[in-house]
């Protein structure tokens, strides 16, 4: 998909030559405009407009379309003064650069000058090799801050389009719901990427056999590189929906496609698990993810899972291990990337044992209330860094 | 993240101290090239004084043994403790590089 970029201005190409610059004068003076225009024609600048006083000027800014105003002060009816102020009000004109050419000299007449608005200040008699100097110096100055803009706007754009791409690529509150009416499985989520894009995404498959199969992932680094592995990870654990279903091989099967896929020092980290109502296990396997945490109604503590395993897209041979964690009727299963656990305590990290802590404490809080808590608690532990994903998965018969 | 080199018989040792984290990649960059041109066989990352280690960090040490190991030298990562140790064990860190204590 190809966006069209947008049409650069005449003076996107004329930060190398800016002949094509439009130069507005404004001096009530003829002599001294036609003096003006004559010095830039042999400058080189050859759309030149004349205005006669501050009032003609503002009539003809949208059709002329200046790219540099060069302004006298001292003019009947409307003063550069009061023009340049009427200029600045405007959000289109806010960067003109304003060029005033006055006999005003004194210090006072400059600073009110620039108070008002005005970009640079040349005293008459003009000296033409400062005018067209600084001419051309406000000209290349206004270009490289015009391609900055349209660049910033490009980039901020694609980015918006990018996230708004990447949240579709988690299940939706439709799905949720779904899903719950269907097994007994609430599940509630928290997804929030450190820049506009990241490296964390999650999803979940309702087996045949009335199982629910969920996995969480967390590439490496995080901003654009780590978001676009996610849309590969994504399209290949389509791919393997006839293996959700048993974890270990589910890994080592994306390990396998991702060591194809990624450069040497890119890597996933992946949990991998299925809840079994009716046999009220979870069963998991994990690439270096975090622990998984488990408790039932009634327990004081989260029991934590192994999240040992050799990450993702290093070794082609790796194979993970069948791990389980019980989860009966009215258990909560909570899984998170490692955002939660590397904020900063001290010169030490929350670690897993501190988050389980405070997990502890809200452990009788129902689904978002529950997540709304613990972060709240995490923000107030310290600066987080990372991509942060939070699943709350609970069994609600 | 800080370093500094000692040289000792055949062996390098690099002590890493502070964070690893992803801000430190060009800095990692020159520790690479800077091993790579080491005399000694054995290419050795102290992280006794390293207190934390991200995923890009991680990424940062795989990348030097993926290119110190192209020069048929050896990189061992010795003395991590903490977090580091932690990360390192969780993700089987020890399958790929040599770790010792």
């Amino acid at each position: 998909m190809t966006t069209p970029a947008p049409a650069p201005s005449p003076l996107a190409k004329a930060s190398a030559g800016l002949e094509h610059a439009r130069i507005l004068v404004v001096d009530d003076n003829r002599v001294n405009r036609n003096l003006l225009l004559a010095l830039l024609e042999r400058g080189g600048f050859h759309q030149v407009e004349q205005a006669e006083d501050g009032g003609d000027a503002l009539a003809r800014l949208d059709r002329f379309q200046p790219d540099l105003i060069l302004l006298d002060l001292m003019m009947p009816r409307m003063d550069g003064f009061e023009m340049c102020r009427h200029l600045r009000a405007d959000p289109r004109w806010k960067s003109l650069p304003v060029l005033i050419q006055s006999s005003l000299n004194r210090p006072e007449d400059r600073a009110r000058a620039f108070s008002v608005g005005a970009t640079d200040y040349v005293a008459k008699p003009i000296n033409s090799g400062e005018l067209l100097a600084r001419v051309r110096i406000h000209l290349k100055k206004r270009a490289l801050l015009r391609d900055l803009e349209t660049y910033h706007n490009r980039a901020q754009s694609e980015l918006a389009l990018a996230r708004s791409m990447q949240e579709r690529l988690l299940p939706s509150p439709t799905r949720l719901l779904n899903t719950e009416e269907a097994l007994g499985i609430a599940i509630n989520a928290h997804f929030a990427p450190s820049s506009e894009l990241g490296g964390d995404f999650w999803g979940k498959r309702r087996l045949p056999d009335g199982r629910l199969a969920v996995y969480l992932v967390d590439f490496s680094g995080h901003g654009v590189g780590a978001a676009l592995n996610t849309f590969r990870l994504h399209a290949m654990c389509q791919q393997l929906a006839a293996v959700s279903g048993e974890p270990a091989r589910f890994l080592a099967t994306v390990n396998k496609r991702l060591c194809t896929l990624l450069p040497y020092g890119q890597f996933a980290t992946m949990l991998a698990g299925v809840i079994d109502p009716m046999e009220g296990v979870f069963h998991y396997a994990s690439a270096a993810a975090t622990a998984p945490m488990v408790w039932a109604p009634g327990d004081d503590a989260p029991q934590l899972g192994d999240g040992s395993g050799l990450p993702l897209g290093l070794l082609s041979s790796a194979q993970y291990d069948n791990r389980s964690l019980p989860l009966p009727p009215g258990g909560r299963l909570f899984l998170y990337s490692d955002a939660a656990i590397e904020i900063p305590v001290g010169s030490d990290v929350l670690d897993e044992t501190g988050l389980a802590a405070l997990v502890a404490r809200h452990r009788d809080r129902e689904g978002e209330a529950f997540l709304s808590a613990l972060l709240a608690d995490l923000r107030a532990t310290g600066p987080i860094d990372d991509d942060l994903t939070a699943l709350l998965l609970t069994r609600k018969i | 993240m800080e370093y500094a080199s000692e040289q000792r018989d055949r062996e390098d040792t690099i002590r890493l101290r502070g964070r690893l984290t992803f801000n430190d990649h060009a800095k990692l960059r020159a520790l690479i090239g800077e091993m790579k041109l080491n005399k000694g066989q054995r290419q050795i990352l102290d992280l006794s004084s390293l207190e934390f280690v991200d995923s890009a960090g991680i990424g940062m040490l795989l990348i030097a043994r993926e290119e110190i190991v192209a020069t048929d030298k050896t990189l061992v990562l010795r003395g991590a403790v903490g977090q580091v140790k932690r990360v390192l064990t969780v993700a089987q860190i020890g399958k790929l590089i040599p770790i010792e204590d």
